[in-house]
């Protein structure tokens, strides 16, 4: 009995050493991380789709990200930008690669999620791992809304402030409304925002189709749209499925017979296409051709164009204005600490658009206007698809008025910590 | 409503139509031999761009070359690759061959680029037929006559040609036709191309009805597996059967019931296969048994 005791004790002697040993190779390796992070390059993640329907997106996002990096020489705060770009094939695998990119590569931030689904599941580990996130391409409200947390930011502007831009426009056509939508998180935002927005303006749902993703195939909706004879569609379909859609909707004589209005569109969803099969008035973050850009935005687009013989696509610019504020709020905390970075992006502003445009403290929403386009009659340019209609606000006061009050984004940031 | 359910039924069996052009091929590749190819959606999706490229180059005249360029690197393939596989596990087949299907579509991003191309019908086959309620564009049913003659075209060389019997007796007994004195590896070689060449049809006439982008492999591919299983294993007749027969449930679902809609052929496939194990025209083969 006594032996067995010894034996036991004598074991559990030699656990706790083993567990202790564990935990200090552990605290050691975190040490040398944070060591290295100290005195060698500085790691920056990026996780954007590089495979599947959105791949397309996903270069463009990445190629954004990277021109950032290229304008400050590849330097932030006097050391060397080192860029770990991983994949984003879906939600639960960008998750996972979130968690390489902290646990094995010790990034200080990243920029990154292009679907919301994606984006949804990286803010948990950003959170739990305490990393700076800045969102670049997902629109669902939850982001910055009910899911908020203090180290995830984000650029895209939410679906109701993008939908609320269309509105007015899309209620002169008359009050018949059918709505396709991806069924998905930003899809259900946008039916469910749209819904609201359309019950304000006394308008009627005459019908609903929420997609499955990547449908190849869209001639049975559109024959269900036909047979229904809405006023407008208001659309929420992304990347691929928005061009197949319209592949479709051209080739069975609707374009031109049904207004058509989207939000949160990327312009390689109608260069994927080509001119005969794009139509349809969109709000998009920002244009390449728009006559408001200023010298800044000019210059992005230049620089874009010149490195890769096409102009810079929105998705481009949401990369672009990601990693920059990322970079500027590393060099501007002068640390490489989680905590510092926050803050560091919640005081940053972009001095080289437009509008002013800044993070709210208390939602790390990015607040600037978004723009409403209409694909031109006659496109004579293998890039230039659009006509600037007009921008969602113009002032700030208009537009922090449209990304809505505390109440009306319901989020509840925890303090940092 | 019934208008409408008429029209989606029209428009289901010309979809059920391309779905069987590309499990045709598919169900080929298995039921001869023996292979699970994965890789299928992959040169569906080489000949759409190899289609786009030609038509680019060339104009419409060099598009039928597609299929035939997508044979020869299928029959490379099979040489290099898919011959290792026969007589050994078939989840061997199926783990390489997914293999294959991604270097492929990493390959078509390489060359074409991650972005998808344009790529409209041509000119004299754009348009629009409306018979009372039914609506169909003029390229649909295009389509659908191409695709009705591939089969009967191939149907009548599996059946009344000697390279045929050679190809059907040899997915049955193949030491017995290799000891008549037929070079049994260049006839499977010569299956595998042409399983290929199926799936570059398929996806030359796609190309201008969906979205020509890497990723539209996985489009095919789905619906190509679900079609073989629901037609039993290796049989060209249940492919087709069971083609027609999703094409019709999808569209009907997405009238009828439109939040099944993703799932509406695999439930459908349920419940064949609860029925018959075998699929609808599925046999029993000794080779795989």
């Amino acid at each position: 009995m006594f032996e067995a005791n010894k034996r036991k004790t004598a074991g559990m002697t030699l656990s706790r050493i083993f567990s202790h040993s564990v935990v200090g190779a552990m605290l050691l390796a975190a040490g040398m991380g944070a060591q290295a992070q100290d005195t060698g390059p500085i790691k920056v993640g990026m996780i954007f789709p590089k495979q599947g329907p959105s791949a397309a997106i996903g270069e463009f996002l990445s190629r954004g990200a990277l021109l950032a990096v290229e304008e400050r020489g590849g330097k932030v705060g006097g050391r060397d930008i080192e860029v770990v770009f991983l994949d984003e094939p879906n939600a639960q695998q960008a998750q996972q690669n979130f968690q390489k990119l902290v646990e094995e590569h010790n990034v200080v931030g990243v920029v990154g999620g292009n679907s919301s689904a994606a984006a949804l599941a990286m803010t948990g580990v950003a959170m739990r791992t305490q990393t700076p996130l800045i969102v670049a391409g997902a629109a669902a409200r939850e982001i910055t809304g009910a899911s908020c947390n203090p180290y995830t930011f984000r650029f895209q502007a939410t679906v109701p402030v993008q939908l609320a831009g269309l509105m007015p426009i899309l209620r002169k056509n008359g009050q018949d409304v059918y709505f396709i939508t991806a069924a998905y998180a930003f899809g259900q935002d946008i039916l469910n925002t749209g819904r609201a927005l359309l019950k304000e303006a006394d308008g009627k749902e005459v019908g609903v189709d929420e997609v499955p993703l990547n449908t190849a195939d869209y001639s049975s909706y559109v024959l269900k749209i036909r047979s229904k004879k809405p006023d407008s569609v208001i659309g929420g379909l992304v990347g691929q499925d928005q061009s197949s859609f319209l592949k479709t909707w051209n080739a069975m004589g609707m374009k031109g017979r049904i207004p058509f209005y989207g939000i949160a569109v990327s312009d390689t969803d109608f260069w994927d296409v080509g001119p005969d099969a794009s139509t349809g008035i969109y709000t998009k973050p920002w244009y390449y051709n728009d006559p408001d850009n200023t010298e800044g935005d000019r210059a992005f687009v230049k620089a874009f164009m010149d490195k890769y013989d096409r102009p810079p696509s929105d998705k481009a610019y949401a990369g672009w204005l990601s990693m920059r504020s990322l970079l500027d709020s590393i060099e501007a905390a002068a640390s490489t600490d989680s905590k510092d970075i926050v803050k560091a992006l919640e005081s940053w502003k972009d001095d080289k658009g437009a509008f002013p445009a800044f993070y709210r403290d208390w939602d790390h929403q990015l607040i600037r206007p978004s723009v409403v386009v209409e694909v031109k009659d006659k496109i004579a340019d293998k890039w230039d698809y659009f006509d600037v209609l007009q921008h969602t606000s113009q002032g700030l006061e208009d537009t922090l008025a449209d990304f809505g009050t505390k109440e009306e984004v319901g989020c509840n940031m925890a303090a940092l910590s | 409503m019934f208008e409408i359910l008429l029209s989606q039924a029209a428009n289901g069996i010309v979809l059920g139509f391309l779905y069987v052009l590309i499990a045709a091929g598919l169900s080929i590749t298995f039921g001869l031999l023996g292979v699970i190819n994965f890789a299928h959606g992959a040169f569906f999706a080489l000949g759409a761009y190899f289609g786009l490229t030609l038509y680019q180059l060339f104009g419409w005249a060099a598009v039928p070359f597609a299929p035939i360029i997508v044979a020869l690197i299928g029959m490379v393939v099979e040489v290099v690759l898919i011959r290792r596989l026969y007589g050994k596990e078939p989840l061997l087949s199926l783990i390489v061959t997914f293999a294959l299907a991604l270097l492929i579509e990493a390959l078509i991003r390489f060359f074409w680029g991650a972005d998808g191309k344009p790529f409209s019908p041509p000119d004299f086959l754009s348009g629009l037929v409306e018979v009372g309620p039914l609506l169909m564009t003029t390229y649909r049913l295009s389509v659908l006559v191409a695709t009705v003659i591939t089969l009967a075209a191939l149907w009548m060389f599996l059946s009344f040609t000697p390279y045929g019997r050679i190809l059907r007796a040899g997915s049955r007994d193949p030491e017995m036709v290799e000891m008549l004195g037929i070079p049994l590896p260049r006839v499977l070689t010569g299956v595998f191309g042409l399983g290929c060449a199926l799936a570059a049809i398929a996806g030359v006439l796609a190309g201008p009805l969906w979205n020509v982008a890497p990723s539209m492999s996985a489009s095919a591919i789905m619906p190509a597996f679900v079609i073989v299983a629901i037609g039993g294993l290796g049989s060209l007749r249940g492919a087709t059967v069971a083609g027609l027969l999703v094409g019709l449930v999808s569209a009907l679902t997405i009238q009828l019931y439109p939040e099944a809609a993703g799932a509406a052929m695999y439930l459908f496939m349920f419940l064949i296969l609860l029925i018959r194990p075998r699929g609808l025209l599925g046999e029993r083969w000794e080779r795989f048994e």
